[in-house]
């Protein structure tokens, strides 16, 4: 059974502290009691309480210090409240900050719009030099985690709520930043997924439409896609990127920047506000981010009379 | 009670006559800002430089230390420090302002011996505290400076900033507050009032001492204890602090100068 990632965060942090006395944990009221790296380093575990932006800014003090502080929030919060924090320390000075931010996209499901976060990835990326990482399941996680433990980049990591899933097999020797390629060969169609959510999504169309390529990243940030876009550009003529993500700003969208000579579409959570309790599914179901949803797509763009 | 600083450095001490000396050639590189282009934030950067000076005096010979200009569109003051330190390579009013020039009007951490970019009110504080933190966690004796200005105290940064210290007990953390009673728009106390400041900061459980900003014996002495709680200096100034036609005047906040004004409050300085 896989560990959900934030328990995969948490997992894997604690153990990379054993070996690395400069990595500290801060959290902001939202890490859980009896978080393993305040049981095993409680010298090194700061829970900062309900201060967000000054945390960060703290964080900064604490890297310029040689120090290498994780602090995590929700992804609402580590975004928005912090965000010009984000985008001077971590954006602008490159501090070696990495902020992991579970309850990403809508995964606080019932917990209503001040909890979901449809809007993170595209505030971090507008701030550059920042690494985004959308890891799914908990292999990723935790590389996700060691890559930036041993990186002197600022990272924003994205997580989902409670769920676990599976990770996709990855060479060992590749790190997150390497997309994924499943090649079919015989559509001239690719699906892109994203995070936790748009992963599962797209292993559902891979039995579904034997013939559809898949793409998966890790690393949505700009520079980590300028670094493979030929790559992904030759996977096929369209790209249907699936990210739990508004339509703003979305991956979609930079990607059909990087690629004009693509098609490039999106299936994402649209632009309206999630205003309905629910489950994390149900949410998503809501927004039109459902495996439905994305088959009426998928069919629309193979030409198919549509069935559902 | 005298401080052992107070004590040593009498007013006709030479050190003490260094830092006078330093504060005056340090005013007059901020009007020869004024005068430029662009003109600066001079009222703010001629109320902090006093404490400027001392704490770079003070402070900077260690690198374990690390002073912050939170309130950065002081960033006249900063470059005049930096420069009668011989940390600048240049009078700052050579290249202020100017296209190419990282002299900016609020400090960028492009600059060496600037290490963080502040402008954006508030920031500094929680930069400092982090900075005292990690020296804390490496069991160095370093201290966190933070300089922030009376307005930026407005910011609710910097409550957020000093719940943690207090919270995380950062006691190597120092926050010096220009409290020169001016804001871009007018008075702090008709803006929004700072009501029981030392209380305030005393309630946070800081060491708070009230202190004459311009008084370089009085600023020394204030930084000479042994450090045991954050402590907090709250500095009373005048904007515009060596210009009389400036002093206290809220519309001093950022002025550009022609030449001839420029010589006469350079003359004045003498």
């Amino acid at each position: 059974m896989s560990l959900s990632g934030r328990e995969s965060y948490r997992d894997e942090l604690t153990k990379l502290a054993s070996i690395d006395e400069r990595i500290l944990c801060l959290e902001a009221d939202l890490g859980g009691s009896n978080h393993q790296f305040e049981a095993n380093h409680p010298n090194r575990f700061f829970n900062m309480g309900i201060a967000e932006m000054a945390s960060i800014d703290i964080a900064a003090g604490l890297s310029e210090g040689g120090h290498i502080p994780f602090f995590s929030t929700f992804a609402s919060f580590a975004s928005l409240r912090s965000a010009e924090s984000m985008k001077l320390a971590m954006g602008y000075m490159e501090k070696n900050i990495k902020v992991v931010a579970p309850y990403g996209g809508v995964s606080g499901g019932w917990f209503g719009t001040t909890h979901h976060a449809l809007e993170d990835i595209a505030i971090v990326r507008s701030f550059q030099k920042i690494k985004i990482a959308c890891p799914h399941g908990e292999e990723d996680t935790r590389k996700v985690v060691r890559e930036a433990a041993n990186s002197n980049k600022p990272y924003y990591i994205r997580l989902s709520r409670n769920d676990s899933y599976e990770s996709l097999d990855r060479a060992l020797d590749h790190d997150c930043s390497h997309p994924l390629f499943h090649y079919k060969g015989e559509s001239d169609l690719c699906l892109i997924s994203i995070g936790e959510q748009g992963t599962v999504l797209c292993k559902e169309m891979e039995s579904l439409y034997p013939d559809v390529s898949h793409i998966h990243l890790c690393y949505v940030d700009y520079e980590s896609l300028q670094d493979h876009i030929t790559e992904i550009g030759n996977a096929a003529e369209r790209l249907l990127v699936v990210e739990e993500h508004r339509l703003s700003g979305g991956t979609a969208s930079l990607l059909s920047i990087l690629m004009p000579e693509k098609k490039v579409y999106s299936h994402d959570c649209g632009e309206d506000w999630p205003i309905y309790g629910g489950t994390h599914q149900e949410t998503l179901e809501y927004l039109g981010f459902s495996s439905n949803v994305l088959r009426e797509k998928i069919d629309s763009m193979k030409g198919k009379k549509l069935s559902i | 009670m005298v401080t052992k600083m107070n004590a040593v450095l009498t007013p006709e001490h030479p050190k003490l006559e260094n830092i006078k000396r330093k504060c005056r050639e340090a005013r007059m590189q901020i009007i020869d800002m004024a005068a430029t282009d662009t003109g600066c934030h001079i009222g703010g950067s001629l109320s902090v430089i006093d404490l400027l000076i001392v704490l770079y005096e003070k402070y900077n010979s260690d690198s374990k230390n690390q002073i912050v200009l939170s309130k950065g569109h002081a960033a006249a003051a900063l470059y005049s420090t930096l420069f009668v330190n011989d940390l600048l390579g240049e009078s700052p009013a050579l290249t202020y302002g100017k296209k190419s020039s990282l002299l900016t009007g609020h400090p960028s951490h492009k600059i060496k011996n600037i290490p963080f970019s502040t402008g954006s009110l508030g920031h500094g504080i929680p930069y400092a505290a982090g900075w005292a933190l990690s020296q804390k966690l490496k069991n160095e004796d370093g201290i966190g400076i933070a300089v922030c200005g009376d307005g930026e105290l407005q910011e609710g940064l910097c409550w957020e900033s000093f719940q943690v210290i207090q919270s995380k007990e950062i006691n190597n953390f120092v926050c010096v507050v220009d409290i020169n009673g001016a804001q871009n728009d007018g008075y702090v106390k008709d803006i929004s009032d700072l009501v029981n400041l030392k209380t305030r900061f005393e309630s946070f459980g800081f060491n708070t001492k009230e202190i004459d900003g311009h008084n370089v014996s009085d600023i020394l002495g204030s930084l000479n204890e042994e450090q045991k709680k954050p402590l907090v200096l709250l500095a009373k100034t005048i904007k515009g602090k060596g210009v009389p036609e400036l002093e206290g005047n809220p519309k001093a906040h950022y002025a550009k100068i022609p030449q001839r004004l420029k010589n006469k409050w350079k003359r004045s300085l003498l």
